[in-house]
């Protein structure tokens, strides 16, 4: 190990490159499934997020400074809120949280058990891991960052 | 329905856990608990595995994939901090 970059050997770099997409793309299919099967915005956003901490660990830290933007994080992390809050405001007509978009929508309102169903809990899963994952990542790039920021 | 082939597997996945956990315990470095709890990581996925067999579901193998995914992460991370950490 340099200490110049402070990232992992050749072997756990390979694999991370491997890994990374793996671990993304199994994330994302456990939020999109969120309706369906077990697991859901939260988990898949926490398993998104430890390709994050892979990604750090296995590349260093000046590597990851370069790749995180921390202006965008944060304001992705506010984007997820306010899609689970609209979600919620949808059906404001008749009450807080109906689920019109199930109900009448013209779209998410196929057969129970397929992907394009559930009315808005989808959406909301997608905005909850995308939250998830933003804050997560973010957190913990801060406390990687702790008393090394002027590096 | 659960005492079928699949249970006595996971019988035995419980009683090498058992055997890992012993060492997890009783190891006198460091590494050597790091390789227990990595070698505790893979029989649970085995076991998570078995059990889905086990009670007919196909959708408990999705959180078997997760954790065999993410306790590599946690192996990585206690590897790096053992190695001199994001100094």
């Amino acid at each position: 190990m340099n200490s110049q970059n402070n990232d992992m050997g050749l072997i756990v770099k390979t694999m991370a490159r491997v890994t990374i997409p793996l671990i993304g793309i199994f994330g994302a299919y456990v939020v999109a499934h969120g309706h369906l099967t077990p697991g859901g915005g939260f988990q898949g956003g926490a398993t998104v997020a430890g390709a994050g901490v892979l990604f750090l660990i296995a590349f260093g830290l000046s590597e990851t400074k370069n790749r995180i933007n921390k202006t965008l994080y944060s304001a992705l992390e506010g984007i997820g809120g306010l899609v689970f809050l609209a979600m919620g405001m949808l059906g404001f007509g008749v009450v807080f949280f109906y689920n019109t978009l199930w109900r009448e929508g013209p779209v998410f309102n196929g057969e129970p058990g397929s992907l394009l169903s559930a009315g808005y809990l989808p959406i909301m899963n997608l905005a909850v891991g995308l939250k998830v994952y933003t804050g997560l990542v973010s957190a913990l790039f801060a406390i990687a960052l702790f008393r090394r920021w002027k590096k | 329905m659960i005492f079928t082939g699949f249970f006595y597997g996971i019988l035995g996945v419980i009683l090498a856990g058992v055997i890992t956990l012993v060492r997890v315990m009783l190891g006198p470095s460091i590494p050597d608990r790091v390789v227990g709890v990595d070698t505790l990581n893979t029989l649970i996925v085995a076991g998570m595995i078995l059990l889905g067999a086990a009670y007919d579901r196909v959708i408990y193998i999705d959180i078997a994939i997760v954790y065999a995914l993410l306790s590599y992460i946690g192996t990585l991370v206690v590897a790096k901090y053992l190695q001199g950490g994001l100094e």
